[in-house]
C-alpha cells in the first residue's frame, strides 16, 4: 500500500524554515544576553593562588547572586596594565572594573573617564579605610577609586651582617653610604638597585625626591624640578652609592636582585617587598630563612629631607564611565571586600597584600596566618611606615601628585632613567645630566600641553 | 583588445586591493598622522605640520638612536658575512656529517627571538652566567665581566644578533654556491689556481648578485630590527646605550604615548632606507657595467 503524503514539499520547506527561524530568534536573545552579561574584571595580582582565591570567593558568590552573569577576571602584569587599558579605552571597550596605577587615575579623571564611587566607599566604611589610601582618588569632593590592598617597598637587608658591624639602620643618605662601605667586602657587594626603568627611573627617583624634600614638578606651575637642589643632592648620593653595587646592576632585574640577596652575593636589595619572603624561603641557606637574617629596612632621608619615604604598592579599583555594567561592578566590589573573601585574598600573598581596613590590621584572624606569624617583624615594619606616614603611592613625590595628569608619560619617557643611569653607571657630572633631563622634561610637558610656566 | 584590458584589470584588482590596503594605505596613513600631535590611545590630536620633523632634527635622542642603529647594523652585517660565508664554503665541501651540520647551522635562525635572547642573557649574566664562569676558569679575566652593563651591552647585542641571523647568509650563499658549474673550478685548478685564487676569481664573481641581495636585505633588516634590541634591554636602564631608531619610535608611540612623533620617526626611517637602497642599487649597477 502506498502512503500518500499529506504535506507538500513546499509546505514542508515553509514549516521547516519557519521553525528554524523561530528557534533562532527565540535563542538569539538568550545567546546575545549570555554573551553580553559578562562582567570583565582586570587586576594586577598575577599569583596563581590569588587568581584562584578571587575565583572561589568573590566571583563564586557574585555568580550565585546574579544568575546569568559570568565574571571574567584577567590578571595582568604591572607593565602591561597601562598600555592595555588605554588601548581598550580607545577601542571603546574597557573592562567593567579594573585596577589602576594611582599615577594614571588623575589623567583618566580629567578626561571624564571614571565613575564616582562614594556610595561604595560609605558601604565599605569610610572611616575604617586607612588614611594612607583613602583620598588618593578623591577629586572635587568625590571618590573615584578604592585601593585593593596595601604593600610597601623597602630595602631587604641581611640584618645579621649589619649587626656584626655594630651599625644601626641608616637614617640619612650619609649613614647609608657608611653602611654600604662597611658591608662591601670579600667579593660581596653591599647593595643592588634593580635595573628596570620602571624602578630605577621612576619608582625610586620618586622616593629619593620625597625623602629629600623634592618634587617632580613645581606645585603651581608644573615646571619640572629635575635640576633643582634636591635632585642634585640625590644624584651626588647615587654616584657614591654606585661604588657599592655590582658593575652589571643596570642590566639586571628585580628578581635577579632577590636571588643575589638570598644567595649572599649582596647584603641589601634596594627594592623589596613581602614577595621577597618567598624567594628567601626558597633560595637562602636553610638555617637562614628567618627574619633574624632577612629584615625590611625603611628608606633614609636626604640632606634636605625630613623623613625617608617609601612606596606604597597598592593599585586602586576603578569603574569607567564607559563600563557596560557599572552597578554590577560596584556589587562585585562589595563582595570582594566582604570580610571572609577579603581575608582569603590578603592571605593569598601574606603581608604583601595588607588589608586597607584599620580594623583588620591587627585582627587576630588576619595575624593567624602561619607566614604572618613567622615574619611578623615584616608586618610590623609595614605598620610602622603607616603610623609614621612614610608611605606614598608609586611614583608620587608628594600626596598632591595624584592631581598630575602626566606621570604615566614621564615614566614612559625614560628621561629620568637616562639621567640616573648616566650619573650612576656612566659617572657623568650630575649637573650636566640634570640640566639635560630638565630640558627634555620641559619639552615633553610642553608637547603634552601641560606647560603652565612662562 | 579593450575587453582584454578590462579582464586584465579585473584579474589584477584583488592583488591591487590587497597591496593598497595592506601596504600603501598604512604607509600613507602613517605619514598623515606624523603631521599631528596625536595621543597614542586617547582621541586627542592637533595639527602640527612638519613640527615633529623639525623637532627631531635637533633632538639629541634621535641622533643617538641613529648612531646606535648604524653601529648595530654595520657591525652585525660585517660579522654575519664574516661568519656566514666561510661556513657556507665549508658546508659546500663534501665530508661526513655534512647534512647533519647543515641542519644544526640553521638552528639559531629557526628558534624564536625571545628564546635566543633569553638564552644569551642567561649565558652572559654577570652573577651566574656560563661565559663569565668559563672566562674566569680559563684565567682570561679576574672578575666577572658585566656583559649586560653599560660598557658591554652593545657587544652582547651584536653577538646575540650575529649568532641568530648568520644562518640566513649561510643558506642563501650556499644555495648559490651549489649552482656554480664545477668545470669552472676544474679549469682554474688546471691553470694552477690555489684555494684563495679560486675563491677570488671564480666563487666571488659568481656569487656577486647573491651577495648584493644578502647585503641589501640584511642591512635593511638589521637597521629596522626591533625585537632583539628591545628584548635585550628595552625595559632596562641600560637600554640608553643600545636604543636604536625602531626602539625610539616604539617608545615615542607607546611609552611617551606620542603616536604622532612615533609615526614621524617611522617615516624618517622609511625615507632613509629608500635613499640608502637607491644609492646601493646605483653603485651596484655602475660596478656591474664596469666589470
Amino acid at each position: 500500500m502506498t502512503r500518500v503524503s499529506t504535506v507538500s514539499r513546499r509546505d514542508f520547506l515553509k514549516t521547516t524554515s519557519l521553525t528554524a527561524g523561530a528557534t533562532l530568534l527565540a535563542g538569539a536573545p538568550a545567546a546575545l544576553g549570555q554573551q553580553g552579561r559578562e562582567l570583565n574584571v582586570w587586576h594586577t595580582e598575577v599569583e596563581p593562588q590569588t587568581v584562584k582565591t578571587i575565583q572561589e570567593t568573590s566571583i563564586a558568590e557574585f555568580e550565585r547572586k546574579f544568575p546569568g552573569f559570568k565574571v571574567k577576571q584577567q590578571a595582568l602584569g604591572w607593565g602591561d596594565l597601562n598600555t592595555k587599558l588605554l588601548a581598550a579605552l580607545a577601542a571603546g571597550s574597557p573592562p567593567d572594573l579594573t585596577h589602576l596605577n594611582p599615577f594614571m587615575t588623575a589623567s583618566l579623571y580629567v578626561k571624564h573617564l571614571l565613575r564616582p564611587m562614594d556610595e561604595l566607599i560609605r558601604a565599605l566604611g569610610e572611616s575604617d579605610i586607612h588614611e594612607a589610601t583613602l583620598k588618593l582618588q578623591h577629586f572635587d569632593g568625590k571618590y573615584y577609586g578604592v585601593t585593593h590592598a596595601m604593600g610597601a617597598t623597602y630595602f631587604c637587608e641581611r640584618r645579621d651582617l649589619r649587626e656584626k658591624k655594630g651599625l644601626k639602620p641608616p637614617e640619612t643618605f650619609d649613614d647609608m653610604l657608611k653602611l654600604c662601605a662597611a658591608l662591601t667586602e670579600d667579593g660581596r657587594y653591599a647593595i643592588q638597585v634593580p635595573g628596570e626603568k620602571l624602578y630605577m627611573g621612576f619608582v625610586h627617583p620618586a622616593e629619593w625626591l620625597a625623602s629629600n624634600g623634592g618634587t617632580w614638578v613645581d606645585a603651581k606651575t608644573w615646571r619640572p624640578q629635575l635640576n633643582g637642589k634636591s635632585m642634585l643632592e640625590i644624584l651626588d648620593y647615587l654616584q657614591k652609592l654606585n661604588r657599592f653595587q655590582p658593575a652589571g646592576w643596570s642590566g639586571q632585574k628585580y628578581l635577579d636582585t632577590q636571588a643575589a640577596l638570598a644567595t649572599g652575593k649582596i647584603a641589601m636589595s634596594h627594592l623589596s617587598g613581602a614577595r621577597a619572603i618567598g624567594y628567601i624561603e626558597k633560595y637562602a641557606p636553610e638555617n637562614m630563612r628567618d627574619p633574624e637574617h632577612f629584615t625590611p629596612m625603611l628608606r633614609p632621608r636626604g640632606p634636605s629631607g625630613k623623613i625617608g619615604m617609601t612606596t606604597l604598592d597598592g593599585e586602586n579599583w576603578a569603574v569607567f564611565s564607559q563600563s557596560k555594567y557599572p552597578n554590577e561592578a560596584f556589587e562585585f566590589l562589595k563582595l570582594f571586600y566582604k570580610k571572609e573573601h577579603y581575608l582569603a585574598y590578603c592571605h593569598s600573598v601574606p603581608i604583601h597584600l595588607t588589608p586597607i581596613f584599620k580594623s583588620m590590621l591587627n585582627d587576630p584572624e588576619y595575624l593567624a596566618h602561619p607566614r604572618i606569624k613567622k615574619w611578623k617583624s615584616w608586618h610590623d615594619a609595614m605598620l610602622a611606615a603607616l603610623r609614621d606616614k612614610r608611605l606614598l603611592p608609586l611614583g608620587f613625590t608628594r600626596p598632591d601628585d595624584n592631581l598630575l595628569p602626566f606621570l604615566a608619560e614621564l615614566d614612559g619617557s625614560s628621561i629620568v632613567a637616562d639621567m640616573v643611569v648616566e650619573v650612576m653607571v656612566g659617572q657623568k657630572p650630575p649637573k650636566a645630566e640634570a640640566d639635560r633631563a630638565q630640558k627634555r622634561a620641559e619639552e615633553l610637558l610642553t608637547q603634552l600641553g601641560h606647560k603652565r610656566w612662562s | 583588445m579593450r575587453q582584454n584590458a578590462v579582464a586584465g584589470w579585473l584579474l589584477l584588482a584583488p592583488s591591487l586591493l590587497l597591496l593598497g590596503g595592506l601596504v600603501v594605505f598604512p604607509v600613507l596613513y602613517n605619514a598623515w598622522i606624523s603631521l599631528f600631535d596625536k595621543h597614542a590611545f586617547l582621541p586627542v590630536q592637533r595639527f602640527v605640520g612638519l613640527g615633529h620633523y623639525v623637532y627631531f632634527a635637533h633632538d639629541e635622542e634621535f641622533w643617538n638612536s641613529f648612531g646606535h642603529g648604524l653601529v648595530y647594523a654595520g657591525a652585525t652585517l660585517v660579522l654575519q658575512l664574516a661568519v656566514g660565508i666561510p661556513t657556507a664554503l665549508l658546508l659546500n665541501e663534501g665530508f661526513r656529517g655534512r647534512t647533519l651540520l647543515r641542519g644544526v647551522v640553521l638552528f639559531p635562525y629557526v628558534i624564536p627571538t625571545i628564546v635566543a635572547v633569553m638564552l644569551w642573557k642567561w649565558l652572559l649574566n654577570d652573577s651566574y652566567g656560563l661565559v663569565n664562569h668559563l672566562l674566569i676558569a680559563a684565567g682570561a679575566v679576574r672578575g666577572p665581566v658585566a656583559w649586560l652593563g653599560k660598557d658591554w651591552i652593545m657587544t652582547s647585542l651584536v653577538i646575540t644578533s650575529v649568532w641568530q641571523f648568520f644562518p640566513f647568509v649561510v643558506v642563501t650563499y650556499l644555495a648559490r654556491l651549489q649552482t656554480i658549474p664545477p668545470e669552472l673550478y676544474e679549469a682554474a685548478t688546471v691553470d694552477g689556481a690555489g684555494a684563495w685564487r679560486r675563491f677570488r676569481h671564480v666563487t666571488l664573481p659568481q656569487t656577486r648578485s647573491v651577495l648584493f641581495v644578502i647585503v641589501l636585505l640584511r642591512s635593511i633588516w638589521m637597521f629596522t630590527k626591533f625585537d632583539t634590541v628591545w628584548l635585550m634591554a628595552g625595559d632596562g636602564g641600560v637600554s640608553r646605550y643600545i636604543r636604536t631608531l625602531p626602539v625610539y619610535a616604539y617608545a615615542r608611540s607607546f611609552t611617551y604615548l606620542q603616536a604622532g612623533m612615533g609615526a614621524a620617526l617611522a617615516v624618517i626611517m622609511f625615507v632613509m632606507l629608500i635613499v640608502a637602497t637607491a644609492v646601493y642599487f646605483r653603485v651596484f649597477e655602475r660596478e656591474e657595467a664596469m666589470s
